[in-house]
C-alpha cells in the first residue's frame, strides 16, 4: 500500500478523533470541566443512531434525530449534574461525571436497553460513491465520515464566529463571571454548548457504528481516554488546536503501525506522542498561557 | 499555570485507569465490589443440588458472559424437566464477576461458603478463571472451566477441569490446516496481544515449522484495536496465501471486513474466538471463506448438538455461540459426575470425570477421554462461512494431533 492510501486512511481516522474530541473540547472551554460521561453520549448516540436506522432504514434522518437526543441528553446532564457544581473544585465535577459515564453505561447493558451484545449497524456508506485514484481508494464509509466530519466542523466554526451565541460563549469560555456580568445569559449559553457538544458526540457515535459496523455498550471506553489526549495536546479547551492533535494523532498512529507495526499499541503511541509535545509545549499545541 | 498542568494530567491518567480498566481482563484494580448475586432456581421447594456459575454480565466481555450464564440455564432446565438428578432439582446460582480476577475470587469464597455449591463453573475469562480456581481447589469443591483457555487453570489441582481446547492443541491443529487441508504455503501471523493469542500463535508456529511453511510476516496487535487498516498495508506487501489471525469475533469482524476493503486476497484462518453469529453479523459479506478452527460443529447430526443449538435459539431467540456450547457441556459434565458417582461427594464426582470415555451428552463433543492433566480429548472441526452461516469444513481426529 502506498503512503497516499496511508495518509487517506489516517485522515478518516482523524476525522473520526476531531468529532469526538470536538465537543469535549467545547464544554472544557466554557466550565473548564473534564466531562467524561461525553463517552456516554457518544455511545447513546451510536445507539439511538442504529436503532433509528432499523426503524426508518434512513441513514440522514437517522443521524439528524441520534444527534438531536444526544445533545438533549447533553443538557440533562448539564442540568442534573455540572449546574450544581459550578462553584466547586474542579475534582468534584470530574468524579460526578466519571460516575455518570460508568452508570450510563451500566445502564445501557441492560437487556431492555443495548443488551451485552454488539449490534451491526449496515448503513454502508449511505449511498454515496466509493473514490477510486491512482494513489489512493476512499470506500463509501469513509466518503460517509470525511463529508458528514468537514461539514459539522463548518456548521461549527460558522455558529461560534458569526452568531451571538458563539459570541456569548467566546465570552464565557474567556471569562465566565465577567461574561455574565455583562449581560450573557450564562445557563443558556451554557446550555446550548452542552447541546452542540453532545449532538457532535452523537455524531461521532453514529459514524463509529457505520464504520466499524457494531454499536455496543462500552463502546465509549475509547472515547474516555482517547479524546482527552487529544484536548490536553491541542491545548485546552482551543477547537483549532483539538484538529491539529487529531490529525497529528492520527498520521502518527497510523503510520507507526504501517512502517514499523505494533510496537507499541496506537493508544500508548497517542499517549507517547502527548508526552513528547507536552515536553516542547506544555500548554499544548495553540494552547494559551 | 504548569502545576495546573499537572494537576489535569494527574487526573487524566486517575480517569484512564478508572475507566479503561474495563479494557484489561488481567487488570486488578477497584475495589471488590458485592456482586449481586441472582438465584435462578426452580421455585419447587424441597432440596435442590446446588452448582455455582462465575460469568462477566456486565462490562467489557458481558457478551460472552451472558451467552455462558444463558446456555448454562438451558442445560439446567433441560435436566430438571427430565426430572432432575437423583430425583432432586439442579439450582444454578450466577454471580457477575464482570471478567475481574479479584471479583471471581469473591465469587468463588461466596459460592463455596455461603451457598455451599457442590460444583463449579468458570463462565468466564481466563484471568478471572485463574483467581477463583485455587479456591475451589482448596474447598475440595470441582470446577469446571467452560472457555478459558490459559493452561495454568486445570495446573491449579486434581479438581480443576476443562471442558474448552487447550490453545497449543489449537494452534497446531491451525497449522494442519493451513499446511495439509488449505495447502497454503506463505503464511502471515497476526497475534491478538494476550494470553489467548500468544499461546496460539507459539503452537501454531512450533507445528507450522514441522510442516515447512514458510512464515513471511508476524504482527501482533492489542485487544479492542478496530483500525487494522495499516497493518493490512504490511500484509499486502508480504503477499502471503493464508493469515492466521487470532483474535475476538469483534476483532475478527474488524479485520476481515477492513481486509476485504484493502483488497487483501490471502485466505484468513481463524479459531474458535470467531465462533459467534455476531462475527459474521458484523463482518456481513467479508465473512464468507473465512475459516475456523473450533469445537462446535454447527452441521453436526449428533442430537446433543442439534438440541443444543435448537432449544438455545428457541429459549433466548439469539443464535447459540462457542461459548455458550462450552458451558451448556460444563453443567451436562457435572449433571454426569453426580449421576455416575451416586452422589455429590467431590471426589466421587472427579473420579467419574477422570472415567469417562467417549461421552456424547454435550454439544462441543463428543468427548473422548480426560487426560490426567484433565485436559478433553476430542476432535476438532474445521468450520468455513458461507451463505452467511458457519458449514462444516473438516474434522481432526488424527490423535497426535487432537491430544494436549
Amino acid at each position: 500500500m502506498s503512503w497516499m492510501q496511508n495518509l487517506s486512511n489516517a485522515m478518516v481516522l482523524a476525522a473520526i478523533y476531531i468529532l469526538m474530541a470536538s465537543g469535549l473540547t467545547m464544554v472544557y472551554g466554557v466550565l473548564k470541566v473534564l466531562h467524561i460521561a461525553h463517552a456516554a453520549v457518544y455511545t447513546v448516540g451510536a445507539f439511538a443512531g442504529v436503532l433509528i436506522y432499523t426503524w426508518v432504514g434512513n441513514f440522514w434522518l437517522a443521524l439528524f434525530l441520534a444527534m438531536v437526543i444526544s445533545g438533549l441528553l447533553g443538557i440533562v446532564i448539564y442540568r442534573g449534574t455540572y449546574f450544581y457544581m459550578l462553584d466547586s473544585p474542579r475534582t468534584v465535577p470530574l468524579i460526578a461525571s466519571i460516575g455518570l459515564y460508568v452508570m450510563i453505561t451500566d445502564l445501557l447493558q441492560k437487556d431492555f436497553l443495548m443488551g451485552p451484545y454488539q449490534r451491526a449497524f449496515p448503513a454502508q456508506g449511505a449511498g454515496l460513491p466509493r473514490i477510486e485514484t491512482r494513489f489512493f481508494t476512499l470506500t463509501p464509509k469513509q466518503v460517509l465520515i470525511l463529508l458528514v466530519a468537514v461539514a459539522l466542523m463548518a456548521l461549527l466554526y460558522v455558529v461560534l464566529t458569526k452568531t451571538r451565541i458563539g459570541l456569548g460563549w467566546r465570552g464565557a469560555a474567556q471569562d465566565r463571571e465577567m461574561a455574565a456580568s455583562v449581560g450573557v445569559n450564562l445557563n443558556r449559553v451554557i446550555s446550548l454548548n452542552f447541546f452542540l457538544g453532545s449532538a457532535l458526540a452523537g455524531a461521532a457515535g453514529v459514524l463509529v457504528g457505520v464504520y466499524n459496523n457494531s454499536v455496543f455498550a462500552t463502546m465509549g471506553d475509547v472515547v474516555s481516554y482517547k479524546a482527552f489526549i487529544i484536548i490536553v495536546l491541542g491545548g485546552m479547551g482551543s477547537l483549532p488546536g483539538a484538529v491539529l492533535a487529531s490529525i497529528i494523532l492520527a498520521v502518527a498512529e497510523n503510520f507507526l503501525v504501517a512502517t514499523v507495526g505494533y510496537v507499541l499499541p496506537r493508544d500508548a503511541i497517542a499517549f507517547l506522542v502527548l508526552i513528547v509535545f507536552l515536553m516542547y509545549r506544555p500548554h499544548g499545541l495553540l494552547g494559551k498561557e | 499555570m504548569s502545576r495546573k498542568l499537572f494537576l489535569f494530567l494527574t487526573l487524566i491518567i486517575v480517569t484512564v485507569m478508572l475507566v479503561g480498566c474495563a479494557q484489561q481482563p488481567a487488570a486488578t484494580q477497584a475495589p471488590a465490589q458485592e456482586a449481586g448475586g441472582e438465584s435462578q432456581a426452580p421455585t419447587t421447594g424441597g432440596e435442590t443440588i446446588k452448582i455455582g456459575i462465575f460469568s462477566p454480565t456486565t462490562g467489557f466481555a458481558a457478551a460472552d458472559g451472558t451467552s455462558a450464564l444463558q446456555a448454562a440455564q438451558l442445560a439446567v432446565t433441560m435436566i430438571n424437566d427430565n426430572g432432575g438428578i437423583m430425583g432432586k432439582k439442579l439450582e444454578l446460582i450466577h454471580y457477575d464477576d464482570a471478567a475481574k480476577p479479584d471479583q471471581a475470587a469473591s465469587i468463588a469464597r461466596k459460592l463455596i461458603e455461603q451457598d455451599k455449591v457442590v460444583a463449579g463453573i468458570s463462565g468466564s475469562y481466563s484471568g478471572a478463571t485463574r483467581a477463583a480456581a485455587p479456591i475451589f481447589q482448596e474447598a475440595g469443591v470441582p470446577m469446571i472451566s467452560a472457555y478459558a483457555i490459559h493452561p495454568d487453570i486445570t495446573k491449579t489441582g486434581d479438581k480443576i477441569f476443562r471442558v474448552g481446547t487447550l490453545a497449543s492443541v489449537e494452534g497446531r491443529v491451525g497449522a494442519e490446516l493451513v499446511g495439509s487441508v488449505i495447502k497454503g504455503k506463505r503464511v502471515a501471523i497476526l497475534t491478538i496481544d494476550n494470553d489467548f493469542g500468544v499461546a496460539l500463535t507459539e503452537a501454531f508456529k512450533a507445528h507450522a515449522k514441522d510442516l515447512g511453511l514458510d512464515i513471511v510476516l508476524e504482527e501482533k496487535y492489542p485487544l479492542g484495536e478496530t483500525e487494522f487498516r495499516p497493518i493490512i498495508g504490511k500484509i499486502k506487501e508480504a503477499n502471503p496465501d493464508v493469515v492466521y489471525a487470532t483474535a475476538y469475533y469483534n476483532e475478527a469482524a474488524n479485520f476481515v471486513s477492513q481486509a476485504k476493503d484493502e483488497g487483501l486476497n490471502a485466505t484468513i484462518v481463524g479459531q474458535e474466538g470467531y465462533d459467534s453469529p455476531k462475527f459474521i453479523e458484523l463482518a456481513g459479506p467479508a465473512a464468507e471463506g473465512v475459516i475456523i478452527t473450533t469445537d462446535l460443529n454447527r452441521d453436526s447430526d449428533r442430537p446433543m448438538t442439534k438440541t443444543f443449538l435448537e432449544q438455545y435459539k428457541k429459549t433466548y431467540n439469539e443464535d447459540a455461540d462457542m461459548v455458550g456450547a462450552s458451558a451448556f457441556d460444563a453443567v451436562q459434565l457435572i449433571a454426569y459426575a453426580i449421576k455416575t458417582a451416586g452422589s455429590t461427594d467431590a471426589d466421587a464426582m472427579v473420579k467419574a470425570l477422570m472415567a469417562l470415555k467417549d461421552f456424547e451428552d454435550v454439544a462441543t463433543g463428543p468427548f473422548y477421554r480426560y487426560t490426567p492433566e484433565r485436559e478433553v480429548v476430542r476432535p476438532i472441526d474445521a468450520q468455513i462461512v458461507k451463505d452467511g452461516a458457519f458449514h462444516f469444513y473438516h474434522e481432526f481426529t488424527d490423535p497426535d494431533l487432537i491430544t494436549p
